[in-house]
C-alpha cells in the first residue's frame, strides 16, 4: 500500500495513536495526512473529543456521599 | 495490629484485609471510592444510581476479597466489579429506546474524502467555546448513555478513567484489538454529536 482515502486513514486512527500499525502502514497514514487539511482538521478534534466528554462527565463524591459509603460498610462489618 | 501505611501497596492491602484487617479494607476504600463512584456515573448516566452501584461495588469487594489472588492489580479487579455491578443495574432499570447516535459518524464522498470542509471539521473541538459547562455537561452525559453498551463501556473505562488498553480488555474479557475497535467507534460518534452541538451536522 503506499497511498490510502482519507476514509481508510480514519479506519486506522485509533491503531495509529496506540502504536500497533505497522512502520510502512505508518509512513503512509502520515503522508496522506500531511497534504489532506481535512483530514488535520478531523484528527484534531477526534483527539480533543476523550478529553471534552472527561471534563463534561467529571463528577467528585460528595461528603455526604462519603458517609453513607462508610455507614454502609460498617453495619456491613457488624452483620 | 498497625493500622495500614498510607505507601502500602493496593495489593498488600487487600490481602491484610482479606485477613480480617478492617482498617486496611477502610484504606482501600477511601483510595478508591470516588474513582468508583466517577466510573459509575458514566456507565449509568446518574449520579443517584452511581451511589447504589457504589455501595454494590464495596459490598461485592468485602465478599470476594478472599477470592483475589493477586493475578490483576487490585484496581483491574475493582474495576471489573464496578463495570459488572453497574452494567447489571442499568439492565434492570426501565429504559427508553433511544435514538442511534450512528448518524453522527464521519461522511466521505464518492472517493472516500471527507464531504465537509476543514473548518467543519474542526468545529467540534470548538464546542466548549459555543455551550455553557452546565448545558455541554447534560448534553454529552446524555450521549454517552445513547452509546451501545459495548462501545460505552470500552470509551469510559479507557478514555475518560484511563485505564490501558491491555487492562480494558482484561475486565471485559476480550482482546485488546476489541477494545481498540469499540473505543474508536465510540470516539467518532462522540465527536460527530459534539460537531452538531456546535451547529455542524457530519
Amino acid at each position: 500500500m503506499t497511498r490510502i482515502t482519507c476514509a481508510e486513514g480514519v479506519d486506522r486512527l485509533m491503531d495509529y495513536f496506540e502504536g500497533v500499525v505497522p512502520a510502512d502502514i505508518r509512513t503512509v497514514v502520515e503522508a496522506h495526512v500531511s497534504g489532506c487539511p481535512r483530514c488535520a482538521a478531523f484528527i484534531a478534534s477526534y483527539c480533543e473529543t476523550p478529553r471534552i466528554v472527561r471534563q463534561a462527565t467529571d463528577v467528585t463524591l460528595s461528603t455526604d456521599g462519603r458517609q453513607t459509603l462508610r455507614e454502609f460498610l460498617v453495619k456491613l462489618r457488624s452483620s | 495490629m498497625a493500622g495500614p501505611d498510607t505507601e502500602m501497596s493496593d495489593e498488600a492491602l487487600a490481602a491484610r484485609a482479606a485477613a480480617g484487617d478492617a482498617s486496611a479494607f477502610e484504606e482501600l476504600v477511601t483510595r478508591h471510592q470516588n474513582r468508583v463512584y466517577r466510573l459509575a456515573c458514566r456507565l449509568t448516566g446518574r449520579e443517584s444510581d452511581a451511589l447504589d452501584v457504589l455501595q454494590d461495588t464495596f459490598l461485592q469487594v468485602f465478599r470476594h476479597l478472599a477470592s483475589f489472588r493477586g493475578e490483576a492489580r487490585f484496581s483491574t479487579w475493582l474495576y471489573r466489579i464496578a463495570t459488572n455491578v453497574a452494567l447489571m443495574h442499568q439492565r434492570t432499570r426501565a429504559r427508553h429506546p433511544a435514538e442511534s447516535l450512528e448518524d453522527f459518524l464521519p461522511r466521505f464522498d464518492g472517493s472516500n474524502t471527507h464531504r465537509q470542509t476543514p473548518e467543519e471539521l474542526r468545529v467540534a473541538s470548538r464546542v466548549e467555546e459555543l455551550l455553557n459547562h452546565e448545558m455541554l455537561a447534560a448534553r454529552v452525559r446524555e450521549a454517552v448513555e445513547r452509546l451501545p453498551e459495548l462501545y460505552r463501556v470500552a470509551f469510559v473505562l479507557r478514555d475518560l478513567e484511563d485505564v490501558a488498553t491491555e487492562d480494558v480488555a482484561v475486565i471485559l474479557g476480550v482482546e485488546p484489538a476489541a477494545v481498540r475497535q469499540r473505543v474508536h467507534r465510540a470516539r467518532l460518534m462522540l465527536r460527530g454529536f459534539l460537531s452538531d452541538l456546535a451547529g455542524v451536522r457530519p
